[in-house]
């Protein structure tokens, strides 16, 4: 199921709450990932709309402007630190990644 | 040419790929969907083209709403962004289209569309169904009780209750073949999902089941009316075509109201309510009036007179009785009688026939009046007769205010008066009464008269036997 409680981020959710770092209306979210993953990684409106949903429920982000029928959203200090723990499993896995190649580089 | 056309719907809620599939092959027909109800969906004719459609779940949408949630706005406006102009709703399923085909798709993430699937399952398909399979189950629970116990006489004596048991038992089966179906789909589903893949295909068995549904349902309904006209049973097929007119109308007047408190901006609950409310007092009103107009103008009886009457002594007789009697009271004595009325009623279904003769006469020119009723019951099933016998011969009860006041039972008697196979006396706790059960092979007659002689009952049995 769709990473329950949000243990890990998928790559969608990751970027959702990296744009929401400033102010962000839903349309604008969707432009921003695009653009950001050079349209690596696109997030259908539906999608989108699940997850600003599940995330404002689970206060890791907060409405911050409605203006007609447009809405927009703040990542929360939860979400922060959401995002930076999972910048650091990240971390740790590239980390690991990078040591790994590193002891096959110098094994004779 | 028509610009409109309806079209049933018989998809379900969870099947979305075969609504966007249905929906774009419409479009490259000709026929844009614009409106999707809950029972028809209305197209309007286009210029064929390549539409793509796409359908995505609210579950703040509901039937009742006065108009879209804020979540829906929310989610047109995000559509919007990205391309996808919003059709329609039907129940949580909200429906877009676009000619882009380069639009990104509305759902990106396949365990998000599973959830979303499921919560609005949750909200509709779910409870309406459990709701419709306990329903079912409590109108079906003596016809399974008679399959699991081998009595089936009770539910094959007419063909009201047999069409119903026809009826609701695949209905059971459905419910249960629908209910089990979505969450085999949901955890087939899981799993494509988990392993990467997209949610799986639905919808096909349950397109089938419900237009295999309407079949059998026009086919019972069908067979049921003809056996009804030919069985003697008019005022029942009227009553019958009545009522499914009045419950399409009921249907049909409820939706309306509820399209109507829609349109005036009712809130959901209020709009909830009065739907309600206007769903019994209709139901009462409709239902109600017809029962009473057939009870008064007395549709469920099929008793038949003899047809011109005349009145003496303060009650009406016969010109011309009828002769199709098994038994009458001149056989029966050998006395002459000058007044005589007769009436046959009967009952029963493709499997069993009851019919009550009732007779009562005067002796002479009177003043006493004389008075024979039997029953005869038939089956063509030699299996059905020991479940006949064993219904009839039950003991019944008087009960008032929960305490047995007495109890009519059947004790075995002596047949041999009787030349039947078998013959059972009626007794009123420990007291006889004068009435016989005789048993033949594929017949029962239930008779009442007073203190026969065994010349009578000779001569009974001998007009009440079968036929060779």
């Amino acid at each position: 199921m769709a990473r329950e409680k949000f243990q890990t981020l998928t790559e969608p959710m990751f970027y959702i709450l990296l744009s929401l770092q400033e102010e962000r209306c839903g349309a604008d979210v969707m432009a921003w990932v695009a653009e950001r993953t050079r349209g690596r990684v696109s997030i259908g409106p539906g999608t989108l709309y699940n997850l600003l949903d599940s995330f404002q429920r689970s206060e890791l982000i907060r409405e911050t402007a409605v203006e007609g029928r447009k809405r927009s959203y703040l990542i929360t200090a939860k979400g922060r630190e959401l995002l930076e723990a999972e910048y650091r499993r990240l971390l740790v896995l590239t980390e690991d990644y990078q040591a790994c190649v590193e002891e096959r580089r110098l094994l004779p | 040419m028509r610009d409109t056309k309806y079209r049933l719907n018989n998809f379900c809620l969870y099947d979305y790929r075969g609504v966007e599939e249905h929906l774009s092959a419409m479009a490259a027909r000709g026929w844009r969907l614009e409106k999707a109800g809950l029972t028809f969906w209305k197209y309007r004719r286009a210029e064929p083209a390549q539409v793509r459609y796409a359908v995505t779940y609210s579950d703040s949408a509901s039937w009742f709403n006065p108009g879209p949630t804020e979540q829906q706005q929310s989610l047109e406006e995000l559509c919007g962004a990205a391309g996808w102009t919003k059709v329609c709703d039907w129940l949580q399923m909200q429906i877009f289209c676009t000619a882009d085909p380069a639009a990104v798709p509305l759902e990106t993430d396949e365990a998000l569309r599973l959830e979303g699937i499921h919560r609005s399952m949750k909200k509709n398909f779910i409870p309406t169904n459990l709701a419709a399979l306990l329903l079912l189950l409590f109108v079906a629970r003596d016809f399974f009780l008679a399959l699991v116990t081998g009595d089936l006489y009770g539910m094959v004596r007419s063909n009201a209750v047999l069409f119903a048991a026809a009826i609701s038992v695949p209905a059971v089966c459905l419910q249960i073949y629908l209910l089990s179906g979505y969450f085999l789909w949901r955890r087939r589903s899981r799993r494509s999902v988990e392993d990467g893949g997209p949610c799986l295909p639905a919808g096909k068995g349950y397109r089938r089941a419900s237009l295999a549904q309407w079949g059998l349902i026009t086919l019972f309904a069908a067979a049921y009316l003809l056996l009804e006209l030919f069985g003697g049973g008019r005022g029942r097929a009227l009553y019958f075509v009545l009522y499914m007119t009045l419950f399409y109308l009921l249907l049909f007047l409820v939706r309306r109201t509820t399209a109507l408190l829609r349109r005036m901006k009712v809130s959901k609950a209020a709009n909830m309510a009065w739907t309600l409310a206007v769903d019994v007092v209709l139901a009462f009103a409709l239902v109600g009036g017809l029962t009473y107009t057939a009870i008064h103008f007395d549709w469920f009886s099929s008793g038949t007179g003899s047809g011109k009457t005349y009145e003496y002594r303060g009650e009406t007789w016969d010109v011309s009785p009828r002769q199709d009697f098994l038994l009458t009271l001149a056989e029966l004595t050998g006395e002459e009688y000058g007044h005589v009325s007769r009436e046959v009623s009967s009952q029963g279904s493709l499997f069993v026939s009851e019919r009550h003769y009732w007779e009562s006469a005067l002796l002479g020119d009177g003043p006493k009046s004389c008075f024979l009723s039997y029953t005869v019951y038939e089956t063509k099933y030699p299996s059905l007769q020991e479940s006949m016998l064993k219904d009839l011969l039950k003991d019944d009860p008087l009960k008032f205010r929960g305490m047995t006041m007495f109890t009519w039972r059947y004790l075995p008697d002596d047949p041999a008066p009787w030349g039947a196979d078998a013959a059972y006396r009626r007794y009123i706790d420990e007291d006889p009464t004068d009435t016989w059960l005789l048993v033949w092979p594929g017949r029962a007659v239930g008779i009442s008269f007073d203190s026969p002689t065994e010349a009578q009952m000779s001569t009974a049995a001998a007009h009440l036997k079968p036929e060779a």
